[in-house]
């Protein structure tokens, strides 16, 4: 059954996207009647996961318009100080992972993703979370694949920089 | 130190992204390089807590309240209504398009409209009678006549009891075997000639 198969990975990738779980059970019964209602456009040639996530994605764009949300375009470059924190290594700061265990890091971590774009905050959640590969999240996104790993990229240090300023 | 591999290539290579080529070669540069070390340990337990975020429940009772809330399929009465719009979209069409080649108001054309269906109609409606009524009497006379033939098999095979039954199907079997030869030897002696 396509509902039972599905509720947790769309519950999962909504929640973190909306940061409430009320909300998140909503928009994944929402998801699962556009796909009920579109049923007749799926071509077998796509995985059916990919087409649902793009589905939902599509569901979330819409969400934000209607609110009149800020969303950062993926095209758009981050700001000057997003910018500045990309490839920096050896790091001189202080080391983030180790102030923390790693349950606390996961709570700081749950906390940060609600603060960063949602253009990134979606790859993010989409690799790490749904554990789509690269290329999957590329043909959700429509995005090119070498697109899609730096900007996971920019994401994880985005959360890693915040956690560190937490 | 030269050489430092950037943050990102730490995350491809603990996410096993990296092609053998890197990895081999992130790995060297690792070997020598504590400060690379140490920022490669961070990424490594940022990636752990990154992969094992904690799932969000979902209720029990989630799949059949969705199930409940799906909008019942199309109705037949509804896959009606696209074709009748275009219908009468087409027919709207057609009369204004023929009355601004014309220029026959709207009223002639609707008149004139109702005159060719009605000649039309006068015309085929006996048309398609006349055959319907031969048509029900062929079938009648033929329904009729193979109730006959049924009726009169039953009761000749009835009169003739089982042994008649027997010899009856005997000497349809030799009739038949007795028409084959002969059709076979037709058909030898045509080869022949």
């Amino acid at each position: 059954m396509i509902v039972r198969k599905y509720e947790h990975p769309l519950t999962n990738y909504l929640g973190r996207m909306t940061g409430e779980r009320e909300a998140a059970l909503d928009f994944t019964q929402e998801v699962f009647i556009k796909v009920y209602c579109s049923l007749g456009s799926y071509r077998p040639a796509y995985k059916f996961s990919t087409w649902l996530f793009k589905i939902a994605s599509n569901h979330l764009i819409d969400h934000w318009r209607k609110k009149k949300l800020p969303t950062l375009s993926l095209d758009q470059p981050v700001d000057e100080d997003e910018r500045s924190l990309t490839p920096q290594v050896p790091d001189p700061g202080p080391s983030v992972a180790r102030k923390f265990e790693l349950a606390e890091i996961r709570q700081k971590i749950e906390r940060a993703l609600e603060s960063i774009p949602e253009a990134f905050r979606e790859l993010f959640v989409l690799r790490h979370v749904n554990e789509f590969s690269y290329e999957e999240i590329a043909d959700i996104k429509s995005l090119p694949v070498g697109t899609v790993k730096n900007r996971v990229f920019q994401a994880k240090e985005m959360l890693r920089r915040r956690m560190e300023g937490s | 130190m030269r050489d430092c591999r950037s943050a990102e290539s730490f995350y491809l290579y603990l996410e096993g992204e990296l092609d053998p080529a890197e990895r081999r070669g992130l790995e060297a540069h690792l070997e020598a390089c504590p400060a690379c070390r140490e920022a490669l340990a961070e990424r490594r337990l940022l990636h752990e807590a990154f992969t094992s975020l904690p799932p969000l429940e979902v209720p029990p009772d989630f799949a059949l309240s969705v199930m409940d809330n799906l909008p019942e399929p199309a109705t037949v009465g509804r896959r009606w209504l696209a074709p009748l719009i275009a219908a009468t979209a087409s027919l709207v069409v057609g009369l204004f398009g023929f009355y601004l080649l014309t220029g026959e108001s709207l009223s002639d054309v609707l008149v004139a409209v109702s005159r060719v269906s009605g000649s039309a109609t006068g015309r085929f409606l006996p048309l398609l009678a006349k055959m319907f009524k031969v048509g029900t009497l062929l079938l009648d006379v033929a329904s009729g006549f193979m109730m006959m033939l049924g009726k009169g098999l039953v009761a000749f095979l009835s009169s003739l009891g089982p042994d008649g039954i027997c010899l009856v199907l005997g000497l349809g079997l030799l009739l038949s075997l007795l028409l084959l030869l002969g059709a076979k030897r037709l058909l030898s002696l045509g080869e022949k000639t």
